[in-house]
């Protein structure tokens, strides 16, 4: 209990920030600026849910967008109202296509979809170990996107699913994130958590102190594609349409380039980087569109956003491997500087006593 | 008789093409655990170099074999020596992560410097007709991979145990402060991995792009994906691992495309890697894998 006091606490300085955020966009921004806010949010929930697996495992996870998929489809599913979802999948699978669930228990229950594939996925990719994981986590994000495509029945295939009730806006999003980051954090400062980054440390060492490695990695996995869940959730509640190339390749490395850059050690890192490569990649997106800027005619050049997330990688790789927060919180750097503060008033305040 | 025969030199060549490119992975990863997820972009680049050649001052066409494999080679040493030396004694994810982020640049620059539309690669003419061999019709194109397959496996072996540099990389898979206390040069050793590891690459490409007959900025991930898996298959770091991942692969390919009615034949590649992902279970560390101790190298 005192840990989840604790951790509220620690949310303060992150939520603050979001809920500014929040305020300023819904206050001051026009309907594409109140756009971008929403998925500002949606892509944090996401990176926050995926700094759960990445940041305390120590492993790289390219499937995560997959889970975004799977709960955005399994809410499109359930929610889609009947006569719509006649026409958009006729011959679905169990009698789907008769059932049609409100808003609260379509979003439990893909939460909980998730949560089960996530665990029953993670059952295999936690009993692998470095780079073998990693790339088992690239096989599952395939698997599941040639399910999406292939299954038509159930998921349309290549085409988009449509008509999906939009119930959330961006104080959805805002609430979503917030509880994302509080989990994260807990998860981080839990048992579990301290346990499973030592043996992302070193593994052996951990293991023959006795720490479950296997099983946190589970924990992990699991708990962090629940919250990625979420955040798929909120992307066919507001967008009303989805299509499995939303769950796939352009995800993934935006998540990457994001958690990477702000430091995939902790949640702070997770906030901060979202917050710099989304206002990033609204630059890049217009000058991608080919503007007139300072009098000079730009041409178009698709595929500019997706060249500075792979040179963000590459960068902070070479240059910054522990990310801009270098794996610290907020709270931490809060403290070191009231700490050096206090150690510069301390020599003047010895001074005066002698 | 001849479907079976088909479809086995069938196998044999698809099995080869991940070998090849599983291969070039293994010996990069096996000397400075890096798991070059730029890999395919050497495809890429070698099928933009066939086309660019194609397009400019080269008339024949088998001229653009060689031009393809060179092309890959300084592509996979200029990799090296540009993104990957930054991160060279960084832990393996800090590597995989770096050359992820190469491969989205790569893709990216030729989205804006190219074209997102595939770009047609002329190839010699009799690489894409038959040849009857002992009474049986045979794609020319599966003929040439496999021999060439194990051409490069035969060449790789000679390179390996007969020259200093292949004993240096041996070595250097073992413990690579060793191989530079003994007075090799470390950057010798890389750079001769990158360099066979492009030449393989290269050398797929060619036949990959033989079959497609055109290239696009994002044909590299597919096969390049399918040599991670036979590696993990294999175990990773192991090159006999590699290629007999890859080899296993692409019988497993070969056998479900052929015996999946055709209702299912679009999930192929989510049972492969089910069927891989199995194996994985039984055995974690691959095929041929060695559990980690401590003290080995990490």
């Amino acid at each position: 209990m005192d840990l989840v006091r604790q951790t509220l606490l620690r949310t303060l300085i992150p939520a603050a920030i979001l809920v500014a955020i929040a305020i300023l966009v819904m206050r001051y921004g026009q309907p594409y600026q109140i756009r971008v806010g929403y998925v500002f949010f949606i892509n944090l929930t996401m990176v926050v849910g995926l700094q759960i697996f990445m940041g305390n495992s120590g492993t790289a996870s390219f499937g995560h967008a997959a889970f975004s998929g799977i709960a955005a489809y399994t809410v499109a599913i359930l929610m889609t109202p009947l006569m719509l979802k006649r026409t958009l999948i006729p011959d679905a699978p169990f009698n789907l296509d008769q059932v049609v669930l409100g808003p609260i228990p379509s979003i439990i229950l893909a939460l909980l979809v998730t949560g089960v594939v996530a665990y029953v996925v993670g059952l295999a990719i936690s009993r692998l170990k470095g780079v073998g994981a990693e790339i088992g986590t690239l096989a599952f994000l395939v698997i599941v996107h040639v399910v999406f495509t292939n299954w038509i029945e159930l998921f349309r295939g290549p085409r988009a699913f449509y008509g999906i009730p939009i119930i959330s806006n961006l104080w959805w999003g805002l609430g979503a994130s917030i509880i994302a980051v509080f989990v994260a954090k807990l998860f981080r400062d839990s048992k579990y958590g301290v346990q499973l980054r030592a043996s992302s440390d070193n593994m052996l060492a951990a293991k023959a102190m006795g720490v479950p490695v296997d099983r946190l990695r589970l924990i992990a996995w699991t708990l962090s594609g629940i919250v990625v869940g979420a955040g798929g959730v909120l992307l066919a509640t507001n967008l009303g349409t989805i299509a499995p190339t939303s769950f796939y390749f352009n995800q993934t490395f935006l998540m990457m380039a994001m958690l990477l850059l702000g430091g995939m050690r902790s949640v702070s890192g997770a906030v901060c980087g979202t917050i710099v490569i989304a206002l990033g990649s609204e630059i890049t997106r217009t000058l991608e569109s080919g503007p007139v800027l300072l009098g000079i005619d730009f041409p178009e050049m698709f595929g500019l956003t997706g060249f500075f997330l792979g040179a963000v990688i590459v960068l902070v790789m070479a240059f910054r491997r522990e990310g801009i927060l270098a794996g610290e919180e907020f709270e931490d750097i809060w403290d070191d500087m009231t700490r050096r503060l206090r150690r510069d008033k301390a020599p003047a305040a010895a001074l005066d006593e002698r | 008789m001849e479907y079976v025969i088909q479809q086995a030199i069938n196998a044999l060549s698809v099995g080869g093409e991940y070998a090849l490119l599983a291969l070039g992975l293994a010996i990069v990863f096996s000397i400075m655990n890096l798991v070059n997820f730029a890999h395919g972009e050497l495809i890429t680049l070698g099928g933009y170099a066939m086309f660019f050649a194609a397009a400019t001052f080269v008339g024949n066409p088998v001229l653009l074999l060689p031009i393809c494999v060179l092309t890959a080679v300084v592509a996979a040493m200029l990799f090296e020596r540009i993104a990957f030396r930054p991160v060279r004694n960084a832990p393996a994810t800090t590597g995989l992560l770096t050359a992820f982020g190469v491969s989205i640049v790569i893709q990216n620059a030729l989205v804006i410097f190219v074209a997102t539309r595939p770009k047609p690669v002329p190839v010699p003419s009799w690489m894409q007709g038959t040849m009857s061999f002992g009474g049986f019709n045979l794609p020319v194109v599966q003929i040439l991979e496999t021999g060439a397959t194990v051409c490069a496996v035969a060449g790789l072996v000679l390179l390996l145990t007969r020259t200093n540099l292949g004993l240096a990389m041996r070595a250097a898979a073992k413990d690579f402060t060793v191989v530079r206390l003994m007075g090799i040069q470390a950057n010798r050793v890389i750079l001769g991995a990158f360099a066979v590891s492009g030449f393989l690459a290269g050398l797929a490409a060619v036949f990959i792009l033989a079959r497609r007959g055109a290239v696009d900025p994002l044909m590299g991930f597919t096969p390049v994906l399918k040599a991670f898996v036979a590696c993990v298959l294999g175990g990773f770091g192991s090159l006999l691992g590699a290629a007999a991942g890859g080899l296993v692969l692409g019988i497993l390919e070969v056998v479900l495309q052929a015996t999946l009615p055709s209702d299912v034949a679009g999930f192929r590649d989510a049972i492969v890697f089910l069927l891989v992902g199995a194996a994985l279970i039984w055995r974690p560390t691959g095929l041929l894998g060695t559990r980690a101790e401590l003290g080995d190298k990490e």
